[in-house]
């Protein structure tokens, strides 16, 4: 649902954790990002940073210079002039990135887990079959089958966590317990209805199933998509997962090695949540295709 | 006007205070020196900022060699410093010469010692800070914890009185391996029962060995779940402790399954775990001066005591803390 107040919950001595709703939508995104973006703009005393989520704003402040019940008064004020969210349109550029599906890499770390850690079904599988999907040939179409928002970026320096854009590829996982003490960089997986992929080699609690040959963040901008900024996505953007074989994966890795792979990226088109929302009225959200 | 670095240590890296702050939207953790009480203390004994870059040294210490004469400090853990082989005084100025060279055994109590240079680190900053973030390679001189043969670049040295801090004002380390750990319910305190949020303030909880600068891991007993934690759309993920992802205060305690994990200095922003409780920023010391093994006894304080105990903490890393030696 989403909260008819927003619910203001304190995080210790300096930061406050604003949340809209309990579900996985975009106009509760879109909330967290406006209220981050006016937050900005109207430079309230003390607030230092903030971090917006799926479904929720984290904001940092400095408490000697704005005390707890000040900061929730002013982003209640701030809260309530937010406009609707239906005259939304931004620019949105879509990435299409290459990852290879039930690849060996990612199969290899489950089985070190299984190994280990805890003896749990294999990643893939279990994704496929708590979805009702009939294996794990269709979770690769229906993983792929979709554009994804970026929603947020944390966790790990640059790491998006998105959300199908295509209610029809909505699909959802536990996370694991407990979480994985490695992740193969550039990993793919979910966690309840997140997409997210591993910028480097770190703990996670996902369920992985696939991996991208392309680097997400680069401190030494050897791509042009890293000169304005070391993480390659920001809130707002689109992906879109393009299925490559093994063999796709090891000479497209040889390409980023080399600096002669080129980002498939186009940024010519606007996002538009009125249009969207008509979209979503004119299909059958409970099919799959 | 350098160091070079005989023996790196354990785990010893250039920090700054308070760190790199503005990128958690990116995932950029503050990182920055565990214990900023010692941290800020031995800065001022040398005549710098409060925030100037310096050493965090963790259980094992360098072996430094200077090169010209500077005033250093030692602060935080008891390493056993000494300079060419002769015991230093920890939280006092130091004058060291040219050739000198400093070395810190290993911690005999405490786990986190910081060593400040009069002028301090003169690294290239990175995202506004010089602090190392290793798990992602930025920060410091190379983006790593330092290493034999290193050189690390000092700024101008400042002029120094030599001081030493008062006994009263310098944080006391536990002598019997147990620490009262303050904390400030929320913000996902409603999705524990309350039998689970009594026993985690009644338990005590083992400080793991799989515990590092992004995270302290705690043993303990299981916990408990509200009707929330149970009853909740899919998205949130099907465990209890799954909620839909979220920023992840500094300080945290983060439910990974039934695994307490506190998000410490270099931590994650992010993800989809719940957040219970959150250490206090005036009770950080204590987690960087704990040692794998050590217990922690949880006590539960209102967001105005924890402000409060910021402010007392902050007073103590002033200069006011320090005297003149004679």
């Amino acid at each position: 649902m989403i909260y008819p107040e927003a619910k203001f919950s304190p995080g210790g001595d300096r930061y406050i954790l604003v949340e809209f709703g309990n579900e996985m939508n975009l106009e509760l995104n879109f909330l967290g990002q406006g209220l981050g973006a006016v937050i900005k703009q109207s430079a309230i005393k003390g607030v230092i940073e903030t971090a917006p989520a799926f479904a929720s704003i984290l904001v940092h402040y400095d408490p000697d210079l704005i005390g707890y019940h000040d900061l929730v008064r002013e982003l209640s004020t701030l809260i309530n002039g937010l406009g609707s969210i239906e005259d939304i349109e931004l620019p949105s550029r879509l990435f299409y990135l290459p990852c290879c599906y039930l690849d060996p890499w990612t199969r290899e770390c489950v089985e070190d887990y299984q190994e280990k850690i805890h003896d749990k079904q294999s990643d893939p599988e279990l994704v496929a079959e708590l979805n009702g999907l009939s294996g794990v040939d269709e979770l690769v179409r229906v993983h792929s089958g979709t554009e994804y928002w970026v929603a947020s970026l944390g966790f790990w320096p640059g790491l998006p966590f998105m959300m199908p854009l295509d209610p029809r590829c909505r699909l959802t996982a536990p996370k694991y317990n407990p979480p994985r003490t490695w992740t193969p960089k550039g990993a793919v997986g979910m966690g309840g209805a997140s997409t997210a992929i591993y910028p480097v080699s770190t703990p996670g609690g996902y369920q992985i199933f696939g991996r991208t040959p392309v680097p997400i963040w680069d401190t030494q901008a050897s791509f042009p998509e890293f000169e304005q900024n070391i993480c390659l996505f920001k809130p707002g953007d689109r992906v879109k997962f393009v299925p490559i074989s093994e063999q796709e994966f090891i000479d497209t890795e040889k390409r980023v090695a080399d600096k002669s792979y080129v980002y498939n990226v186009v940024d010519y088109q606007k996002f538009s949540v009125s249009q969207y929302k008509n979209w979503l009225n004119s299909i059958d959200t409970d099919k799959r295709f | 006007m350098m160091i070079e670095v005989i023996k790196g240590g354990l785990e010893t890296s250039i920090q700054d205070y308070p760190g790199r702050i503005g990128f958690w939207n990116q995932g950029f953790p503050q990182s920055g020196p565990m214990d900023s009480w010692s941290f800020r203390l031995a800065n001022l004994l040398v005549g710098n900022a409060a925030g100037a870059a310096g050493l965090e040294c963790q259980l094992i210490g360098p072996s430094l060699k200077f090169t010209d004469d500077r005033v250093i400090a030692v602060t935080g853990a008891n390493m056993s410093p000494s300079v060419n082989g002769v015991a230093v005084a920890m939280w006092q100025s130091i004058q060291v010469k040219s050739g000198d060279v400093l070395t810190l055994p290993f911690a005999s109590s405490g786990a986190r010692s910081y060593i400040a240079i009069s002028g301090g680190i003169d690294s290239k900053p990175w995202l506004g800070s010089q602090s190392t973030f290793t798990k992602a390679g930025v920060g410091g001189v190379t983006g790593h914890a330092i290493k034999d043969g290193e050189v690390l670049p000092l700024a101008d040295k400042v002029e120094v009185i030599s001081r030493r801090v008062k006994p009263e004002c310098m944080p006391e380390l536990s002598k019997n391996k147990t620490w009262e750990i303050e904390v400030v319910a929320g913000p996902n305190d409603d999705w524990i029962d309350q039998a689970g949020q009594q026993r985690f303030l009644d338990s005590e909880w083992v400080l793991s060995a799989k515990s590092d600068r992004t995270g302290f891991r705690l043993d303990g007993p299981d916990w408990t779940f509200t009707d929330k934690a149970h009853n909740k759309a899919p998205e949130h993920g099907s465990e209890p402790s799954n909620i839909i992802d979220h920023g992840y205060p500094l300080g945290a305690i983060n439910l990974a399954g039934q695994t307490p994990i506190i998000l410490v200095s270099d931590g994650p922003s992010m993800g989809g775990f719940i957040n219970p409780y959150t250490v206090i920023s005036a009770a950080f010391w204590k987690l960087a001066q704990s040692r794998p093994g050590d217990r922690y006894q949880f006590k539960q304080v209102s967001v105005e005591e924890a402000q409060d105990l910021r402010r007392v903490l902050d007073k103590k890393c002033q200069m006011s803390s320090l005297t003149l030696i004679k």
